[in-house]
């Protein structure tokens, strides 16, 4: 049983930083497709600050430093250059996938996958079977419930979610909706580093190419699932995660009587699901218009 | 209040340009402490844009504003607020998914802490029951009527103690009763010291409860701060009016400026057509509830050819799901509808348009019109939906017939060609009559027709409504606005909570109508319910 909890925590951990990321925004008003592009820089830049320093606190700091900027820049290009938060979400993506294979390419050669020579700090003996988790997973919910302060019981998430919402009624009180959406948008571009730290680090110790498989989206799936509430979008990532886990157990215990393909898809299928749910129960309502920024 | 105190509020040569349009030149005005304030002006005077300069919305391409003497920052909400301006919008400003003790929370002044859901309901709890509003906290903005958001908008307003409150055309959206019970809640502000500046557009209720009057046209100021007492009710019209109506009916003038009493009798064309059957008939029609509005609830309404039934009650009574029920868009759960004599309840909306429908919708600019989309593409939109997939069409041909009706409806524009976005709201609404008021139009649905157009265009809009109903049209007109409704219908049926309340004949009461969409004695005025 420990280690079925142990593999979706560590699938979920980082699928659960990154889902966050997605719901600040989301309740900033943006749709943001870039998760997957902030989570690979996230992991890219770890493996790679451990690499140049040697140090697994610099590392994350460089991590943090590099999503931010990214974020920063699709912030810039959603409000100053007035693009499409889609289609730019959707850039950044692209710019974070290819952009870490580049990076990777031009610094160590043709090479796959980096190894790093150690990983994230574990949480040890003291936790017994749990040791082996990093101190992310174990950060984890007290960063939800953090975040679930800031939106549902500050002012600061009551004028996050208004600029998002109905951005003139927050300019009529002197909100400034371009600027909770900077913070939103920097906010989240921590919490992808550290999602893909998470990723990179937790339990492995290496980047490879295209390593995220797909799972900012899965997170901005359980954004829309979740409703946009913290712990609503963590419940649903943590859902995505044991479908994920179970899939794994399934392909062991029944891999030559069914396709393990299709076992595989199991949490791809389980997005799909949880997505039509959260239409159904009108769920995703909140989350305001597609991708338009409505203002008067 | 001394008459050396400074000015409550002080524009002076306030300027607004956006792009090439004016929307404010040179408005010079100064407002009395302890007064209430009432700026008129018809739609696009500016009336509205003043407001926000003055709130700091909007930042003006030059001028100064002034709050009882000082010069502040113009551009900038917060030092408006600060000053102790607030502004209630004309499209309430609350995010709907609120509740009502966070759409207090969230423009609250100062450094909020984290709260409790019940912390937050007490500590607006006394500010809302000394303004007398009664509200359960946990509700949410979306879910309340019209009336209570915006009780719940002006509360908002007042929570920084604001000294000058501004409310933009307040009274658009609610019951005659409705505003009675606005003046009153103006009137105790005042008392309270408050200085209320009320955007208006109509003259009677300017009259009612102004101490002085102010008149922008064309975004100058033509008249006031004037004490209206000093004012007849005829030259506030003149003013307002300026040139635009000469040679409209003059009923049509007093019901474009709000001036209206008794109404002039509506010459009737529906005479010659009295022996036909009925164009629309709703039997007993119920709608399945959705997310979009009121239900129907047992509906029945008969329109005649060459009759114009107009549609009044407060805003989301069910308005709108009657003409989706018309239109194929709603549910049905009992009922039928027949149009021309059909029955055409089972059929969809392409049949129901073949069949002599046409709706003028309520929102141009998303329903009515593509407005990325060329001028003769939307103008042929009726046409070609009704043929084959596959037809093919000819360009060429449909530009030259677009060019030929736009210009009989008076549409300015350049070429076919341009964008709809790039025409006024009073041309954009021209380009949707000139599509759907057409010689096989046999029930003409205009929502709306006239919200947000200057008083030229709307009389333009009424005239072309009765035209068509001289034709021999059938005419369902839904509008919030009374003095429209009463000078252009045939009949006017209130609608309350999805049902019909109420039927009435011209010559129309205001009271008994005004009563009927309240719901409040339906029996005492006599009418079927």
């Amino acid at each position: 049983m420990n280690d079925v909890i142990i593999a979706i925590l560590r699938s979920g951990t980082p699928l659960v930083y990154v889902t966050l990321a997605g719901v600040i925004a989301q309740r900033a008003g943006v749709w943001n497709l870039g998760l997957e592009g902030l989570m690979i820089i996230g992991a890219c830049a770890t493996i790679l600050g451990i690499m140049l320093t040697q140090s697994y606190a610099a590392a994350i700091v460089i991590a943090i430093a590099m999503c931010v900027i990214a974020s920063v820049l699709s912030w810039f290009v959603i409000e100053k250059l007035k693009a499409n938060p889609i289609i730019a979400g959707l850039g950044l993506t692209g710019l974070g996938i290819g952009g870490t294979a580049l990076a990777v390419e031009s610094i160590f050669g043709s090479q796959a996958t980096v190894t790093a020579p150690f990983g994230a700090p574990k949480l040890g003996a003291a936790f017994g079977a749990y040791g082996v988790l990093s101190i992310f997973v174990a950060a984890m919910p007290f960063v939800v419930f953090a975040l679930w302060l800031l939106l549902k019981r500050s002012r600061f998430g009551l004028q996050l979610s208004a600029s998002g919402e109905h951005p003139f009624a927050a300019r009529g009180v002197g909100i400034q909706p371009v600027r909770m959406r900077l913070i939103a948008l920097s906010i989240g571009g921590i919490l992808c580093a550290i999602g893909g730290a998470e990723l990179a680090t937790g339990s492995l110790q290496f980047f490879a190419q295209g390593m995220t498989a797909g799972r900012g989206f899965m997170a901005f799936a359980a954004v829309i699932f979740g409703a946009a509430h913290p712990i609503g979008a963590t419940a649903a990532a943590l859902f995505f995660a044991i479908a994920g886990a179970l899939g794994i157990r399934a392909q062991l215990m029944f891999g030559d009587k069914v396709p393990h393909d299709l076992l595989q898809a199991l949490p791809y299928l389980a997005t799909v699901f949880g997505v039509w749910l959260s239409g159904k129960l009108g769920g995703a309502k909140t989350a305001g218009s597609f991708g338009e920024l409505k203002d008067q | 209040m001394s008459i050396h105190s400074p000015p409550a509020l002080a524009c002076r040569d306030v300027t607004v340009r956006y792009g090439d349009v004016t929307a404010l030149s040179d408005v010079s005005v100064a407002f009395e402490p302890g007064l209430i304030h009432a700026v008129v002006g018809q739609n696009g005077a500016g009336k509205t844009t003043f407001a926000r300069v003055a709130s700091g919305l909007v930042q003006p391409t030059n001028g100064a504003v002034e709050i009882a003497g000082q010069v502040i920052r113009t551009g900038h909400v917060r030092e408006s607020r600060a000053a102790g301006v607030e502004l209630v919008h004309q499209s309430f400003a609350l995010p709907p998914s609120f509740t009502v003790a966070e759409a207090m929370e969230f423009g609250a002044p100062g450094r909020g802490r984290l709260y409790s859901r019940k912390g937050l309901a007490e500590k607006w709890r006394a500010h809302l029951a000394g303004l007398d509003i009664q509200v359960d906290f946990s509700k949410r903005i979306r879910d309340l009527p019209v009336e209570t958001q915006q009780s719940i908008e002006i509360a908002r307003a007042l929570i920084t103690d604001a000294r000058v409150l501004i409310l933009d055309e307040p009274t658009a959206v609610l019951s005659p009763v409705g505003i009675e019970m606005l003046f009153a809640r103006v009137r105790r502000l005042k008392q309270r010291g408050v200085t209320v500046i009320l955007i208006l557009h109509k003259i009677r209720e300017v009259l009612g409860i102004a101490d002085t009057i102010t008149v922008l046209r064309g975004g100058r100021r033509v008249e006031g701060p004037v004490l209206a007492a000093d004012i007849s009710a005829d030259h506030l019209a003149t003013l307002i009016v300026g040139d635009a109506v000469k040679g409209h009916k003059p009923g049509d003038r007093d019901a474009l400026v709000g001036n209206g009493g008794a109404h002039a009798d509506v010459p009737s064309g529906h005479q010659r057509y009295a022996s036909l059957a009925p164009a629309l008939v709703l039997s007993a029609v119920s709608t399945v509830p959705d997310s979009e509005g009121a239900p129907l609830d047992k509906v029945s309404l008969s329109i005649r050819p060459g009759e114009i039934v107009g549609i009044a009650g407060v805003e989301g009574n069910g308005q709108k799901t009657l003409v989706r029920a018309i239109a194929d868009l709603a549910g049905l759960s009992a009922g039928t509808i027949a149009l021309g004599g059909e029955d055409i309840t089972r059929k969809s909306l392409a049949a129901r348009r073949a069949a002599g429908l046409r709706i003028i919708p309520f929102e141009r600019n998303i329903e009515g019109l593509s407005l990325t989309s060329s001028l003769w593409e939307n103008w042929s939109a009726r046409e070609l939906l009704q043929g084959p997939l596959l037809r093919l069409v000819n360009p060429a041909r449909i530009r030259a017939l677009c060019d030929g009706s736009l210009k009989k409806w008076g549409v300015h524009y350049h070429t076919s060609s341009q964008r709809a976005g790039s025409l006024s709201g009073g041309n954009a609404q021209k380009v949707i009559l000139a599509r759907e008021i057409d010689d096989d139009a046999k029930l003409i649905i205009a929502a709306q027709p006239t919200r947000g157009l200057d008083i030229g265009a709307t009389a333009f809009v009424w005239e072309s409504l009765r035209a068509a109903r001289d034709k021999g049209a059938a005419i369902l007109l839904i509008s919030s606005d009374l003095d429209e409704l009463f000078d252009i219908s045939d009949r006017v049926v209130v609608m309350l909570s999805g049902r019909v309340a109420g039927a009435f004949a011209a010559p129309y009461d205001i009271q008994s109508v005004g009563a009927a969409m309240t719901g409040a004695g339906a029996a005492a005025t006599g009418t079927q319910r």
